[in-house]
């Protein structure tokens, strides 16, 4: 870059090196203002406002061709369709039978301990707007924003799983971090046995990894994840993913663990905004007891005694957004 | 002098309306990361072509726009686009009179500049991107370039 006042024929962009400072300076401050101070919330609000036409207009088409393709598939497909959902709702009664009464067992049992987790209380359903954000994170736009109640940190869901939470609210529309999001990480529990960790992203929809369990942690292929429920960010008991490799080196403390996401992450449109229930605490109060009953939770409780509730929760808390702090409740390894 | 006429204005505003619609056009994962930075080639067209128009303006606000539809932090492809604008406006009169294969290499050179901007306030604002194929979006930009600019110098009616 050589001298910005150039003398050419027009003679006339004198003082482009002043306004290229000038904006550059005004951009560095926003950048800095919208990261170290998070003042900016408002603006962009006014500004995403502002942007909702143009990503309408470029949203409706596709959304006009799935549309158009739905009203024209045959009567066939519809059969085929209807036959499929009818199974599929068939057999989802059939488990959901004995639903209630386990869950009313399951909070009695719960109370018992003191120790209520997070219950979902209400939800809506948002569509994804069929819009690319930045290539590189794992985000996706929804048509659900402030004016529906959405709030920042809300726990996503689809018909699979856990799908990501909500990491900035606009007027009309949110942005979802996906739990495959190289920054995001949720609080699990191997439903087997209870076993607590941290289920982090990798930037690929197709996995995620549990990067704090030991080498010696009782964690087998196809164990399910379940939220933890700590950390209050999540309800509990929401699957997140099957384990699909358990890599131990003896030459390394931890293990190296990978999860298939139990959401479809790259298929799901439809997604489902999780309200926690408000007379429910969202984590335990207190550390479990020892007197806890054995049936409720009988590896944890053993495996993680006194103190990894509370760090469990801090540590949930902050990776709500960012990667989370030590690994400090990896769970203690059991035999 | 009459090639840095400021007097059509609507041309520019349409052709960044459109370059941003392009920038969230939903593509395959596997194309996503390759999409060339629409907006970028529309700012340096007319940074080059008519820059008392106003491109250094276009660059800034276009770029707020740009950061809001993509969820980035506010002000980070601002940045980019002012300073690679600066830079376009400053070479305008050799570019003019280049080659089309050196204006592409040119153009190229930009993009990068416009990448290495965005990949240094990701990793300053603590999201990195290490992902290398971010590195590919300037050569489909600086390939694309003969394209765009025949479409823009359409648009003006020349």
């Amino acid at each position: 870059m050589v001298a910005f006042r150039n003398n050419d024929a027009s003679g006339r962009t004198t003082g482009l090196l002043l306004r290229c400072v000038l904006y550059s300076l005004l951009a560095l401050g926003l950048i800095i203002l919208d990261k170290r101070y998070a003042h900016l919330v408002q603006i962009r609000r006014v500004l995403s406002v502002a942007a909702y036409p143009v990503q309408l207009a470029v949203a409706s088409p596709f959304e006009g061709w799935d549309w158009f393709r739905e009203n024209v598939s045959s009567r066939e497909s519809l059969r085929a369709d209807k036959a499929r959902l009818e199974a599929e709702l068939r057999l989802a009664n059939f488990r959901l039978q004995r639903y209630e009464a386990l869950e009313a067992e399951s909070q009695r049992l719960r109370a018992l301990r003191d120790n209520t987790v997070g219950v979902t209380d209400r939800f809506i359903i948002g569509n994804i707007m069929d819009l690319d954000m930045d290539a590189f994170r794992e985000r996706v736009l929804v048509d659900k924003g402030a004016r529906d109640g959405v709030f920042m940190g809300q726990a996503v869901l689809d018909a699979g799983g856990v799908f990501g939470q909500v990491a900035r609210v606009e007027e009309l529309t949110s942005e979802v971090i996906l739990v495959s999001d190289a920054a995001h990480a949720i609080p699990v529990q191997v439903n087997r046995n209870g076993l607590r960790t941290i289920a982090q992203g990798t930037g690929d929809t197709s996995r995620l990894k549990l990067p704090y369990l030991s080498t010696s942690a009782d964690v087998v292929v196809g164990d399910l994840l379940v939220t933890s429920g700590l950390g209050g960010g999540f309800p509990a008991g929401y699957p997140v993913g099957t384990v699909s490799e358990v890599k131990r080196d003896p030459a390394q403390s931890l293990a190296d663990v990978e999860v298939r996401p139990a959401a479809a992450l790259d298929r799901s449109r439809e997604l489902m905004f999780v309200w926690l229930r408000p007379d429910a605490p969202v984590a335990p109060p207190k550390a479990a007891p020892a007197t806890t009953l054995p049936a409720a939770a009988p590896k944890t409780a053993a495996a993680a005694p006194a103190t990894p509730p509370a760090a469990s929760k801090s540590a949930a808390t902050k990776s709500a957004a960012t990667t989370p702090p030590a690994p400090a409740q990896t769970g203690a390894p059991k035999k | 002098m009459m090639r840095d006429d400021p007097i059509r204005r609507l041309p520019m505003l349409l052709s960044a309306l459109l370059a941003l619609a392009l920038s969230v056009v939903p593509l395959p994962t596997a194309v996503d990361a390759l999409r060339p930075d629409f907006l970028a080639l529309v700012v340096f067209y007319w940074s080059i072509e008519a820059p008392r128009a106003g491109g250094l303006g276009l660059a800034f606000f276009g770029g707020l726009a740009l950061d809001v539809t993509q969820g980035m932090v506010l002000g980070q492809h601002a940045l980019a686009l002012t300073l690679m604008a600066a830079w376009a406006t400053n070479l305008r009169l050799r570019l003019r009179v280049f080659s089309m294969l050196s204006q592409s290499l040119t153009i190229f050179a930009m993009l990068t500049g416009y990448q290495f901007v965005l990949f240094w306030v990701d990793g300053a604002t603590g999201n990195p991107v290490v992902a290398y194929s971010r590195w590919l979006a300037p050569v489909i930009g600086g390939l694309l370039w003969p394209l765009v600019a025949g479409i823009l110098k359409r648009s003006r009616g020349r």
